[in-house]
């Protein structure tokens, strides 16, 4: 092999080093399903199936940005249900599902916003923050919806979820490309993106190059909101009734799939077609896993193992190298040495 | 006076945080008696006291984690296994001694936290990702060695369930194991040269390498002790509730314990915490939820008062801290006598 086809090989390698683990669970979660029931690979099933998913992809969009500034929002399940709780009072009250709709969305913001305030504003940690609105959004949805379930949603609205656009792709899959499409544009593409990156790599040193890093993460909050919103109007679609227990334990889903997607918890590293990537491999072990049957909380505990092993293994195998590597230098100084005498 | 002078000023306001915890509690605490006295029976004062019991060695022990500048967020699902454990051993051996069975609780625990540390500190994963995995996976295993089935309070061997039940002495034992681990926690973290490096390696690894002091390690063993102490919890836990149930045994405890550490004013960012503080901690939290209930509140509510407490006690606690550095700065700019 000539250099210049062992740089391709470096350079591809690098390109998809982060992506590698999600790749890698997709493929293998695909094969196993695929091996183990003869009804696992249908492409419109699997497609129509996804719809359930996209809810957490598109929280999963947001929680890129807010880690990639090194921040964490584990509110966005809670905050999640209780826009979804002021989508359905505001349509009981008469308004039209559009108008609740658009309502459920602009909450879902303003509560990202509260999160993004107490961080930027009075310096608290993140971690902290969303900790504590986790309880308090989620207390708000159960004061708002009591035991109570609303229902009664119009026709069109409920099961929208199972049109298809151009004919093959269901609704909430289209929204989560489109959405993937503008965050990624965002993070990438323009200067606020590469201000966030940098922030998550040093806020200090950005702090110093004249950037204004409080009023970027302000924004990556009220995205994360924002985001909530719409998965609040996409799963009220989806099941066509509110409960105050929506969602409950999205937020670790979430963190997960971010992570597996490559994406630094440290901050300053990541990419939204990582995330992505992630957020097809968790649907393709949960898919496997649900054909045979697989209890739900050991599903649970699958993607738990991935989301060790997707940092574990990497590490493990770094060190097994460096070490080939030191033996290799090792036993060349020793043939230096033997020439030498 | 000089730079001398600061450190008993700086020490004073930290009291005077830990005391106004304490009038915090006392004020809700009278407010509650207010509304319904029923609040200060014996009985429901005894109710309080279990259930702080329980919380608080597992808050002290995530105390020591966030001091070294971790976090486990598996504790919930520790507790759930090594309680699930205990309690299946107790069904198939009835005659099995207490002290047996607080051995295999414990000793679960620790070898889960061990795990985690080996996450940590051997595969080099960040802690609050590991145990977010391990909060997962250890929930998948109350499943799997359960069998989904649940322990059943006939089956509890009465030796555990005496444990919350009032004693000769006058006090459940829960309550004096709680009494106990505090103790242990207060003359480890103020007395010993190890308590005092757990500070050192929390408030800035760097130095402490320097001094020739091995962060990993104390990684790693804080790990082990918050196993072990949240499976002493798991113990305390069935002898309260007596019936282990897989799908809810120790679900949710990260989120209560980690909001007793924070409002008891320990710093999410390592490097400083008291016992005190989180002893405070864990009693607004225990009444919190007791006499909301007491006071006919509807349980609704339980979440959000939480939520809300959690984050004014750190809106204080960051403003108290500021207003603390501040007054360091200007002792500092003030020219020696």
């Amino acid at each position: 092999m000539n250099s210049s086809q062992a740089s391709a090989w470096t350079s591809i390698g690098r390109l998809l080093g982060p992506f590698l683990p999600a790749v890698v669970v997709f493929f293998l979660a695909m094969l196993w399903g695929t091996l183990s029931s003869p009804y696992f690979l249908d492409i419109p099933v699997l497609l129509l199936h996804s719809g359930r998913y996209m809810e957490i992809g598109l929280l999963a969009l947001a929680m890129t940005l807010v880690i990639i500034h090194g921040d964490i929002d584990l509110s966005v399940a809670s905050n999640l249900a209780f826009s979804a709780a002021t989508l359905g009072l505001v349509y009981q009250s008469g308004a039209p599902i559009a108008v609740a709709g658009v309502v459920a969305i602009i909450v879902g913001t303003v509560l990202g916003l509260i999160n993004g305030l107490l961080v930027t504003v009075i310096g608290l940690p993140s971690l902290v923050v969303t900790l504590g609105t986790l309880a308090l959004y989620r207390g708000l949805a159960q004061i708002a919806l009591g035991d109570q379930a609303v229902t009664g949603y119009p026709e069109g609205f409920v099961g929208a979820d199972q049109n298809l656009v151009i004919g093959v792709i269901p609704l909430p899959l289209t929204i989560f490309i489109v959405m993937a499409m503008l965050v990624g544009f965002l993070v990438h593409r323009t200067s606020f993106g590469f201000v966030s990156l940098m922030l998550g790599r040093n806020q200090v040193a950005t702090m110093f190059s004249g950037m204004q890093p409080k009023m970027n993460r302000l924004i990556a909050f009220a995205l994360s909101g924002t985001m909530a919103g719409f998965a609040a109007v996409l799963i009220t679609a989806r099941l066509g009734s509110t409960r105050s227990n929506l969602a409950l334990g999205f937020e670790l889903l979430v963190v997960t799939i971010v992570v597996l997607g490559g994406t630094d918890i440290f901050g300053g590293k990541g990419t939204i077609a990582g995330t992505v990537l992630a957020l097809f491999a968790v649907i393709a072990v949960r898919e496997a896993l649900a054909i045979q049957n697989v209890n739900g909380q050991i599903q649970d505990a699958v993607i738990g193992l991935i989301l060790v092993l997707t940092i574990a293994v990497p590490v493990a195998v770094s060190r097994l190298l460096g070490r080939v590597k030191a033996s290799r230098r090792k036993a060349l100084l020793d043939f230096e040495k033997g020439r030498s005498q | 006076m000089g730079i001398i002078g600061m450190r008993p000023l700086a020490r004073n306001l930290a009291r005077f945080r830990d005391l106004g915890i304490g009038g915090i509690v006392l004020a809700v605490a009278i407010a509650f008696g207010a509304v319904n006295p029923v609040f200060f029976r014996p009985e429901n004062l005894f109710a309080i006291l279990l259930s702080v019991g329980i919380i608080v060695v597992l808050a002290v022990g995530q105390m020591l984690v966030i001091i070294s500048r971790q976090i486990d967020l598996s504790i919930g699902s520790t507790l759930g296994v090594a309680a699930m454990v205990t309690a299946m051993v107790g069904r198939d051996l009835p005659d099995i001694p207490t002290i047996l069975l607080a051995a295999v609780s414990v000793g679960v625990g620790a070898l889960l936290g061990a795990v985690n540390g080996f996450l940590v500190v051997g595969a080099k994963i960040p802690p609050i990702i590991a145990t977010l995995g391990t909060l997962a996976i250890y929930r998948g295993l109350v499943f799997i060695v359960s069998n989904n089935t649940q322990v059943n309070p006939s089956e509890i061997p009465s030796g555990v369930t005496a444990l919350a039940r009032v004693s000769p002495i006058g006090v459940p034992p829960i309550v004096l194991i709680g009494v106990g681990v505090v103790l242990a926690a207060w003359y480890f973290t103020r007395k010993t040269m190890t308590g005092l490096r757990l500070y050192a390696v929390g408030s800035n690894p760097e130095a402490a390498i320097a001094r020739g002091l091995s962060p990993l390690k104390f990684q790693f063993w804080v790990f082990v002790v918050m196993g072990a102490l949240a499976g002493l919890g798991g113990l305390l836990y069935i002898a309260r509730y007596s019936t282990v149930n897989p799908a809810d045994v120790g679900a949710g405890f990260e989120l209560q314990v980690i909001s007793a550490v924070v409002i008891g004013g320990t710093n999410i960012f390592g490097g400083s915490g008291s016992v005190a503080g989180v002893l405070m901690g864990v009693f607004l939290v225990g009444i919190l939820a007791n006499g909301l209930t007491v006071i006919g509140v509807s349980g609704f509510w339980q979440s959000a008062a939480s939520g809300a407490i959690i984050i004014i006690a750190v809106v204080i606690d960051t403003l108290v801290r500021r207003q603390m550095s501040n007054g360091k700065k200007k002792e500092k700019s003030r020219p020696n006598e």
